[in-house]
């Protein structure tokens, strides 16, 4: 052979062809300087969807964008106390049946028009109606009407008396819309036009890309417990939608995205090697779990479903799926529902312990164990959990054979109620997550678990409908007591929540519910 | 030609109805109800009918295939379940943004396919040949997605000389067209190999060469014309296919195109977009090949169209 052959390879045209292409790469990288050169303060938040709405009143699944464009009459402080947010104050009839709200003064919308008492009767009302078809109407069943007694006082009449209703009022979905915004800006509302009282305005919405968001320069209203009422002290909120969660971490490590909620463990130890982001580690609102058909042979069995419980070896799960970035769950609500969580829950609950799981399912009447499916969403933890799950049932006799779907099949074959065991991970910060998932008239779904007792019915209606918060706190400690004795699902695993903030972004102050961008946070 | 032309875009209606039936039955065969998306679990079960009915979804799926068709044939692709807003409008938003990709892919293909593959058949069974194959080999053989991540990681990631995601500027549309245009010249090549090597045995050729012309005139001038025929028929085909061949890409780049809002259609079951993006990507198919034939009539007189 007469040459190396890249040296034919690279001869004539072929070299500078590739020469040519070279260049290319390097000069569309280089020519245009990275943007920020304006002097704008712009901030990225990451996020791994993208809205088909936004519209609180409308939206199934909500943009962090409705936080910052909306107030809510109740906002929730950094120990998720309820405390006044558009209302300024607020008080209950001695049965819990008339709320009084005293409305701020002096809020205007992003379209210049003052906020009144009509403004709060016309977003609950619509959501209430059931042309609407808002997601949100459910959870509002508790309210008959709405009264207005004054451009600044409204009154909340309620069927019952429902606590809870501080919780719902300072929801993403209660952000107070504009009076007939409907009527007013048509069927755009909600795609190219979002008006708000809020600390950001509406910009601009690249379907699939991005939201930009500008401060609202007029804003004065903050709730009290912040640091800063006034404007936020930067100028563009960017909301990105980044679906791939590798793009999102190597955005996030290149400096395209400030903050990331909800970071992946596969990516904390890269992360904290980086001089550049810093990581917040909390308990989350979240509780996965394993679940069964109750209704169904063998799990009817008290003594089936705590075997499955003692089967379960949470710690191992924790330290090798979760890389020590979650807790092991006992009870059936998240510690960081401090009022409501059943401190003694893991006193309570069923340790691991495969021997006694076996002696159970003796007693229960199967010696031998039995065969059942697992199902499971496809996302990759939830797969790893589903073997690792199923060699621990094995241990105690069960053997389980998982079944992968996607989400819409998920839920489609939970309805149809083709299950035996499955995964499942709830994210919700209330205790009314029990009403949900496991009140009878919940059945078939959501209550997938299939747990139709009247005991745990009178038990959370009860709670629900209970005269003060404190009392609620109280009666929803009692259900999980019964909950854990029933052993109705079993639960594993407290995810971590972690977020990831960049160093330039200052004041950052980790909230338990949404980033509060007004509150200082600067570039 | 024209005939041709009428002819076969006439042709496309038997193709779009036997495509929409397809697609028609597969979703309404896969399990899942696109209403929970839009409402979740908690509403009344009276609010839940109201929006079936709202969207047709009460009548029987033959039903409302009828209504599909003839909504169809007026023009008009119906409504987003999830968006709230009009199918055609939502593919409108997104078909400039994987337009802009595929042109730019094809045009970096050819760019780097034509040249190579020439200079292979003409420099046949020797190391230029054997290494421009062996390249070619390895193109074929990498997936898109993971060359695509390799650019992000290199260009962006590490030398950060492009943003990692995101669209709007040159800067953005470069390192997913790269990864598509090489992954797809890899193919191109080894055709324009075959073509061109099919074309230099001719007896013209041998003609032009003892006449005395340049060997480059003579590649230039009588074989390339003669080889591109095969080469633009893959050209039209490569039209159709750039609408929805680039999911992968537009999901690891973060493009908000019609192949990512077909995929996040598909999984939230929302019926309409499935079914519109559907038949504009079949139509795109469709009118990829019409332009081939044509082009073909217009580079070789010999062919005639009817």
């Amino acid at each position: 052979m007469r040459k190396v052959f890249w040296e034919g390879f690279l001869r004539g045209p072929m070299r500078c062809l590739f020469a040519v292409f070279l260049a290319l790469i390097f000069c569309v990288g280089v020519s245009v300087a990275p943007t920020g050169a304006s002097g704008k303060k712009v901030i990225v938040h990451g996020m791994n969807q993208d809205p088909d709405i936004l519209d609180t009143i409308k939206a199934a699944w909500y943009s962090d964008a409705l936080i910052y464009l909306h107030d809510r009459l109740v906002t929730r402080d950094y120990n998720f106390q309820y405390r006044p947010g558009l209302a300024e104050s607020w008080e209950t009839s001695g049965d819990g049946l008339v709320w009084t709200f005293h409305l701020k003064k002096g809020v205007r919308f992003h379209d210049g028009s003052p906020f009144t008492a009509k403004d709060v009767k016309w977003t609950f009302d619509t959501i209430k109606t059931p042309e609407t078809a808002s997601p949100f109407a459910g959870d509002l069943k508790a309210i008959e009407k709405i009264v207005i007694r004054d451009d600044y006082t409204v009154d909340f009449i309620l069927g019952y008396p429902f606590p809870n209703l501080l919780f719902n009022l300072s929801n993403t979905a209660a952000g107070i819309q504009p009076e007939n915004c409907y009527g007013k800006y048509g069927d755009d509302y909600g795609i190219k036009t979002v008006i708000g009282t809020g600390p950001f305005i509406f910009k601009e919405w690249i379907k699939g890309d991005r939201i930009v968001l500008l401060k609202n320069p007029d804003y004065a209203w903050g709730p009290a417990w912040m640091s800063n009422q006034g404007p936020p002290l930067f100028d563009e909120l960017v909301i990105r939608a980044i679906p791939e969660e590798t793009t999102r971490f190597m955005e996030l490590e290149t400096g395209g995205v400030h903050i990331l909620r909800d970071v992946p463990t596969v990516f904390v130890d890269k992360l904290e090697a980086n001089p550049d982001v810093g990581l917040v580690t909390e308990s989350a609102t979240k509780l996965g779990y394993l679940a069964y058909a109750c209704d169904k042979k063998p799990f009817t069995d008290v003594r089936v479903r705590q075997a499955i419980n003692h089967a379960i070896d949470r710690d191992t799960i924790v330290k090798f799926i979760f890389r020590g970035k979650a807790t092991p769950a006992y009870g059936y609500l998240p510690p960081a529902l401090k009022d409501e969580y059943l401190e003694e829950s893991e006193a309570l609950a069923y340790r691991y312990d495969p021997a006694k799981a076996r002696s159970l399912l003796a007693e229960a009447g199967y010696p031998q164990g039995f065969e059942v499916s697992l199902a499971a969403d496809n996302a990759t933890l939830s797969k790893r959990l589903a073997e690792v799950l199923q060699a621990q049932l094995a241990e105690a006799g069960i053997k389980a054979k998982i079944q992968l779907f996607d989400s819409a099949s998920y839920v489609a074959m939970l309805k149809e109620g083709k299950q035996d065991l499955f995964i499942r991970l709830y994210s919700w910060p209330n205790a009314d997550i029990l009403d949900w998932f496991l009140l009878s008239s919940q059945f078939p779904y959501p209550n997938h678990s299939r747990w139709k007792d009247e005991t745990t019915d009178a038990m959370i209606n009860g709670a629900a409908t209970s005269p003060s918060w404190e009392e609620r706190a109280e009666k929803y400690r009692e259900v999980q007591r019964y909950l854990i004795e029933q052993a109705v699902w079993c639960p594993i695993y407290i995810p971590s929540q972690i977020t990831a903030v960049r160093k330039e972004v200052k004041n950052f102050k980790p909230h338990p519910w949404m980033i509060q961008y007004n509150d200082g946070i600067d570039l | 030609m024209l005939r041709y032309a009428i002819k076969r875009i006439f042709l496309l209606i038997p193709i779009l109805l036997g495509m929409t039936i397809i697609v028609f039955s597969m979703l309404h065969l896969a399990p899942g109800d696109p209403i929970d998306l839009v409402v979740g679990p908690n509403v009344t079960p009276e609010v839940r009918e109201n929006i079936r009915h709202q969207y047709g979804l009460d009548r029987p799926v033959a039903i409302q295939y009828v209504s599909f068709v003839k909504r169809l044939l007026r023009g008009d692709l119906g409504q987003s379940i999830l968006q709230h807003k009009p199918v055609a409008e939502i593919i409108l938003e997104k078909f400039p943004v994987t337009l802009e990709l595929g042109l730019t892919s094809l045009v970096i293909s050819f760019l780097i396919a034509v040249p190579i593959g020439i200079k292979a058949a003409v420099k046949r069974n020797t190391v230029t040949d054997y290494a421009s194959m062996s390249l070619s080999l390895v193109g074929m053989s990498m997936p898109t997605f993971w060359f695509g991540l390799m650019l992000l990681y290199l260009f962006a990631y590490k030398l950060r000389l492009f943003p990692i995601s995101g669209y709007g500027t040159w800067r953005h549309l470069f390192l997913p067209a790269l990864a598509i245009g090489i992954t797809d010249a890899a193919l191109t090549a080894r055709m324009v190999r075959s073509s061109m090597l099919e074309v230099i045995r001719q007896d013209y050729i041998r003609t032009a060469h003892s006449k005395g012309l340049s060997k480059k005139a003579v590649i230039n001038r009588h074989a390339l014309k003669n080889a591109l025929i095969p080469i633009i028929t893959l050209l039209g085909l490569r039209i159709g296919w750039i609408m929805g061949g680039s999911v992968v890409v537009e999901i690891v780049f973060t493009r908000p195109g019609l192949g990512r809002m077909m995929v996040e259609a598909i999984l939230s079951r929302d019926y309409p977009v499935v079914q519109g993006g559907m038949v504009v990507l079949t139509a795109a198919i469709i009118l990829g090949n019409l332009l081939a034939d044509v082009l073909y009539a217009v580079v070789d007189p010999r062919i005639k169209l009817r």
